[in-house]
């Protein structure tokens, strides 16, 4: 990265520059490096986020199981501690590994970038990032993702989009997930909904569980347009 | 935890754009923060006296935080509205909008240095 230093000499006895720097202007500089990256390797990238314990591991071993046949899949998940949930992966046959990021609540793009050469990316169709569980901090920092989906769970309460405003504002699509359980709980996938669309009106949307299946046909076929897409692209 | 993330990120920023010898004169940062950027002003301030205490050369140098406001401007129309509540609606026609021009920064706007 090659930058201009200011050599501007100082006048008066306070001298200001006035500047438009973005504070994640490094990340976002690491993030158009893996964006270029991936089209070059016609890899698709989804980076996955959500709260803590919303089923994000658990949806990447029954998209592994159902898809692991029909496109070639692999991916990297983000802990503050321990190898547990890419030992979980690796059980369903495919590529997994784990970013320990030491207590740092969210992973950056040159997190990313250090363990890209980990992976055959020219073999691999579609690379997910299973960010750590937590709706704020991972909203702010691009990863060179094409597609962030977003997991919402109906054990949270349908009162998230609001309070988290800024993922589902970047986000492509909510999963509304555990829809196995909504017989017992008072959440309205229809309140969610509306109240993510009021923050992001271009939100996909589907309702879904890894337990029940339902929904995961929908989400494995949407994967695969985005990834027939982006090998056309 | 992220906003030490971000105190780091500013000085990385910094040392990319000016030398070392001037950045040690700089009397002030000032940071515009939208209140989409999920920065806890309050916070920010905290990792950056965390910061200072083991980086000395920057003790003169105070961190400055504005707050900013979010709006949106229609695609259909151009209006521009204040979000509020999260209701990324047009004010005007009623259309939603994700054209968000002020609300997501992170921008170092001001730096200033000393003679």
């Amino acid at each position: 990265m090659s930058i201009d230093k200011s050599t501007k000499a100082a006048r008066g006895t306070v001298q200001c520059e006035n500047t438009n720097i973005n504070l994640l202007k490094a990340n976002d500089f690491v993030a158009d490096i893996i964006r270029k990256e991936m089209a070059s390797k016609n890899t698709l990238l989804v980076n996955i986020t959500s709260s803590a314990g919303s089923g994000k591991t658990t949806l990447m071993q029954k998209t592994a199981e159902k898809l692991k046949d029909k496109i070639k899949i692999a991916v990297m998940v983000g802990d503050l501690e321990t190898e547990r949930d890419a030992e979980r992966i690796r059980e369903t046959g495919i590529q997994a590994l784990q970013i320990v990021t030491g207590g740092i609540c969210h992973l950056e793009a040159q997190m990313i970038h250090q363990v890209l050469d980990q992976f055959d990316l020219p073999s691999i169709d579609l690379l997910f990032i299973e960010n750590v569980g937590n709706l704020v901090c991972p909203a702010s920092f691009d990863l060179g993702e094409d597609y962030r989906v977003t997991l919402m769970a109906t054990t949270e309460g349908d009162d998230k989009p609001k309070k988290y405003p800024r993922m589902f504002l970047t986000s492509d699509m909510m999963l509304v997930s555990k829809s196995d359980l909504l017989p017992y709980l008072p959440f309205s996938v229809e309140a969610v909904t509306k109240d993510a669309r009021e923050v992001n009106h271009e939100l996909e949307v589907i309702q879904m569980s890894s337990i029940s299946e339902e929904g995961i046909d929908e989400w494995c076929d949407w994967l695969v347009e985005k990834v027939k897409q982006k090998q056309q692209a | 935890m992220h906003e030490t993330s971000i105190v780091n990120g500013i000085f990385r920023t910094l040392e990319q754009e000016f030398d070392t010898e001037k950045l040690h004169s700089m009397k002030g940062i000032y940071v515009k923060v939208g209140i989409l950027s999920n920065i806890e002003p309050r916070l920010l301030m905290n990792a950056y006296e965390a910061f200072l205490l083991s980086n000395p050369n920057y003790h003169n140098t105070q961190l400055h935080v504005e707050m900013v406001d979010l709006k949106i401007q229609c695609e259909s129309c151009d209006h521009i509205t204040d979000v509020k509540n999260y209701r990324f609606l047009c004010d005007k026609c009623q259309k939603p909008s994700k054209n968000v021009i002020q609300g997501e920064e992170m921008l170092i706007h001001k730096v200033e240095f000393d003679d």
